[in-house]
């Protein structure tokens, strides 16, 4: 395995009484691209800040390509920084602002300006250095802070939720764009956001984060697959949450009936918890139906129609459907077994791995036929 | 109709305002020794005027003692700013910002008379000294008004941005944090300025006997009745603050202007 | 930021600390130190039995203070209009400049002006002649004080009140105009409203210097009217009596808490409603 470029050793930041990050641990290879995702104050920029140099942890090891950094000036870390609010001097032009870090290192101007003309066209602004910034749009203003920083030639590139100004389509424009300058520049990213559907786009591995703590990391894939907890399942896509009760190794029973699952390695008997991703689920007649829900409202999405219905039980089911439904209708659900996914209470990451190896292999096995 | 009212409501304050600078300035140029009677065009009170040598001796102390009192105020002023602005409890910046405003809204007369008392107990010898230490005094605060509200446009993630990108302490300071309050620093020096051309009373208090500014000479000289060579110099001194305020806003022009120019380059 | 800015830094804060401690708290804890000393530098309370047993002074305050408070309604009730009027115009930075221009003229000056004015034979005078009054006496009477006193402040009173119509957000005038309120209405319900503070910043640059202005009161006023920043001049600098300068001095300082007490921002601090 190739020396790790960022490492963080249970890292913890408190404020007074406040605690922000709790006993965080973390490994950054070189040349990929990292998210940090959770909901605002759950503490992804105060890991940021920490790594930049902005922020001391309170306890703890910040370690690059190797070496402890913890009192290494922001101003000589080998990394740069993304702001949310962009943070460009408005007293220089575009060209000043992104030459102001090799200025400060007393460059020849001759190289500066190379540089400089290099990092714009990089982010295709190479016609605007002699702008103000106050003249550029918030798009624009965007990439002329990621230029400034990786002009740089920084190994690690830190991201504080740079997308968040702006509108839906510039920001759907931009994560290929940054995706596209990740892999060209093959430098490591850490993109910081709130947005899921960012992080899913766009990363090698998402670190998912929820009151100071990170509950679990994996590709986007794992992640939207398998959530370790009803957190994570939640906060991550859409997805129906049910309480259930574990029967036997791929028998799980919920809302009534008692259903073949992919997952095993949990006591039987055992309280649990079901995740069904609304896309999963098909509408069908009731004479094939698993499940038998009534249908409350439906939403037409463009690409497909969002149903609301509620079972037997009362429990409320979300549907995404090709074709629409009827309101009030009793309607027919069916789902695979791998569409399951079950989830134990209180379970870590570390246990959830190991459970998952214990009976990885014959799953694939299982319902190759399907 | 209303409008009607509107305008005439705004032309008569507006007379009233000028009326007497109007009047000041059109009987400097009357060749009678009072301000009744108009009595023909002349020059003759401002050639008085400048073969005063005791009058253009106290303007040269005046202009002196308010450029040099500008400058030291500036530069106190705006390190008190950065001071105040780098405190991070709540209530610490809020008393100094109160202990900063005393001055500020305390009577002229009070500020004489402590200073007056402070001085005399120093020993601190009544005259240039004296006055020049209470304009620099009674300058800061103003300074420190000017120069706060720009610090705290100034956003902490460019603080940061500034590090993140190598610079120092003193880098910082230089390139970014100074250039982005220049205009509260010269806005500041500016106001400065005005304080004390325009002090009367805190000079008057610890004037002494040997020194005297133009507030104090008016003082004295109007307080002997009417002499139009005063009307002359108020004539001088009105011309001298419309360059002033006139150049002030030449300068923000520009500033504006060569922001514009760098807009005007992206159509 | 970190340990990086945290060091050697304060030695910049060192002349502005000196400056605090010398030239604001130092100066104000002399003048209440030497309002205990009579003219023999003797410790003693006569100075405040004095002020609060004299007829004389009580009555100086009483008037000073009423002086001051018709000085500062005058100025309100010409500003408040004007500032108002002044905000719709369309080039009204240009005319708020002219506003502010009179005061960069020396105060003497203008003081100077209206002693011309207001003379036996000047302006105002003949102007009385003309509509058929006849001359009067005008310089040196309480009227021409409270006249030049107004005419000073009101550009310091229009400021604050055209910087709070400018804060204004205009969509609350077309809010309270779409929920049915007239012209008049908005104005008494909404624009006065929030442009209060405004006002009371007016107040507070107009009271207290008018408490003090002693050049007017000599140069205009012809001593008649004694105001406590006269009070306090002639004990400082004509009979010598520092002490009792300074007493008066104290009791300026404490008018002038109340008046910025009783027009400070009521923003309720914390939350919690009063």
């Amino acid at each position: 395995m190739t020396q790790p470029i960022i490492e963080l050793h249970q890292v913890t930041k408190r404020y007074a009484d406040n605690t922000i990050l709790s006993n965080i641990n973390l490994t950054l290879e070189s040349g990929k691209f990292y998210t940090l995702l959770g909901p605002s104050g759950c503490g992804k920029t105060t890991i940021l800040r920490t790594i930049a140099g902005f922020t001391d942890a309170t306890t703890g090891d910040i370690l690059f390509a190797g070496k402890r950094i913890n009192d290494v000036p922001a101003n000589k870390r080998n990394v740069n920084t993304v702001f949310q609010d962009y943070a460009l001097f408005p007293h220089m032009t575009v060209a000043e602002n992104v030459a102001f870090g090799l200025t400060l290192q007393k460059r020849p101007k001759s190289e500066i300006a190379e540089r400089v003309n290099q990092a714009l066209r990089l982010v295709q602004l190479a016609d605007y250095g002699d702008r103000a910034i106050s003249a550029l749009s918030g798009g624009q203003q965007q990439r002329i802070a990621i230029a400034r920083a990786i002009v740089m030639q920084p190994q690690v590139l830190l991201l504080d939720e740079p997308l968040s100004a702006l509108d839906a389509k510039l920001r759907r424009q931009m994560q290929y764009e940054l995706r596209d300058l990740q892999q060209r520049l093959g430098i490591t990213f850490l993109f910081v956001t709130h947005d899921q559907e960012e992080a899913l786009a766009m990363s090698d591995e998402i670190f998912v984060m929820n009151q100071g703590e990170i509950l679990q990391s994996g590709s986007p894939v794992d992640i939207y697959d398998e959530p370790i907890n009803h957190f994570v399942a939640d906060f991550i896509g859409e997805s129906n949450i049910l309480p259930g009760k574990m029967i036997d190794d791929f028998q799980v029973a919920f809302g009534g009936h008692q259903f073949e699952c992919a997952d095993a390695g949990i006591p039987v008997n055992e309280p649990v918890e079901i995740v069904i991703r609304p896309e999963d689920l098909t509408l069908t007649d009731l004479a094939h139906a698993k499940l038998t829900v009534t249908i409350n409202t439906q939403l037409f999405r463009g690409d497909y129609y969002e149903i609301a219905a509620t079972d037997g039980l009362g429990n409320d089911w979300l549907i995404h459907s090709v074709n629409p439904a009827e309101d009030g209708d009793q309607i027919g659900l069916t789902f695979r077994p791998q569409d399951l996914h079950v989830m134990r209470f209180g379970e870590k990451e570390a246990e959830f791995d190991a459970r998952l190896e214990t009976y990885e292999g014959t799953e694939d096995d299982r319902f190759d036929e399907t | 109709m209303k409008q009607k009212f509107t305008q005439l409501y705004l032309i008569v304050v507006f007379i009233i305002l000028y009326a007497p600078i109007v009047f000041l300035i059109a009987y400097s140029f009357s060749q009678g020794d009072t301000m009744t009677n108009y009595h023909g065009f002349t020059w003759r009170h401002y050639q008085t005027l400048f073969s005063d040598s005791r009058m253009l001796a106290i303007v040269a102390n005046t202009l002196l003692v308010a450029l040099l009192s500008s400058l030291i105020a500036t530069l106190i002023g705006t390190l008190g700013a950065l001071g105040i602005n780098r405190t991070t409890k709540r209530v610490t910046r809020e008393s100094l910002l109160t202990l900063n405003n005393v001055l500020m809204v305390s009577p002229d007369v009070i500020i004489g008379a402590s200073f007056l008392i402070f001085f005399t107990m120093l020993k601190i010898p009544l005259g240039f000294g004296s006055v020049l230490l209470s304009h620099i005094a009674f300058e800061i605060p103003i300074v420190v008004l000017m120069v706060l509200p720009r610090l705290r446009e100034m956003s902490a993630s460019m603080l940061d941005a500034a590090q993140d990108l190598g610079a120092t302490t003193r880098q910082l300071l230089s390139q970014v944090i100074i250039p982005f309050i220049s205009p509260g620093i010269f806005a500041g020096f500016f106001m400065a300025l005005t304080y004390s051309l325009d002090d009367f009373a805190v000079t008057f208090f610890v004037t002494g006997n040997g020194f005297s500014t133009l507030s104090v000479e008016i003082y004295s000289r109007a307080r002997q009745g009417i002499n139009l060579e005063i009307n002359a110099l108020s004539g001088v001194m009105f011309l001298f603050s419309l360059l002033l305020v006139g150049g002030y806003y030449w300068i923000q022009q520009v500033s504006q202007k060569r922001k514009q120019r760098k807009r005007g380059a992206i159509s | 930021m970190i340990a990086l800015t945290k060091r050697k830094t304060w030695l910049y804060f060192i002349p502005y600390g000196l400056w605090l401690a010398l030239f604001v708290i130092a100066p104000v804890a002399l003048i209440i130190y030497q309002s205990f000393f009579d003219l023999g530098h003797h410790f003693t309370l006569a100075n405040y039995s004095t002020y609060f047993a004299s007829a004389t002074y009580l009555k100086m305050t009483v008037n000073s203070v009423w002086y001051a408070l018709l000085i500062t309604l005058f100025t309100g009730l010409i500003s408040y209009p004007t500032a108002y009027f002044l905000h719709q115009l369309k080039h009204r930075q240009f005319w708020l400049l002219l506003v502010i221009l009179p005061t960069w003229i020396n105060i003497l000056l203008k003081a100077y002006a209206f002693i011309g004015i207001f003379s036996q034979a000047g302006l105002a005078n003949q102007f009385l002649t003309f509509i058929g009054i006849g001359p009067q006496q005008i310089l040196f009477t309480n009227a021409s004080f409270i006249f030049v006193a107004t005419y000073i402040q009101i550009p310091f009173m229009i400021l604050p009140i055209f910087n709070a119509l400018d804060d204004l957000n205009p969509a609350f005038i077309n809010a309270s105009r779409d929920l049915g309120a007239s012209n008049w209405q908005t104005f008494r319900r909404v624009i006065f409203p929030l442009t209060l503070p405004g006002v009371k910043a007016g107040v507070q640059a107009v009271f207290i210097p008018s408490l003090s202005l002693f050049m007017l009161t000599r140069l205009i006023g012809g001593n008649k009217v004694i105001t406590l920043g006269t009070a306090i001049e002639e004990h400082f600098l004509t009979t010598m009596n520092w002490g009792m300068g300074s007493t008066i001095g104290v009791v300026l300082i404490i008018a002038m808490i109340i008046v910025m007490t009783l027009t400070g921002d009521q923003k309720p601090k914390g939350g919690a409603p009063r």
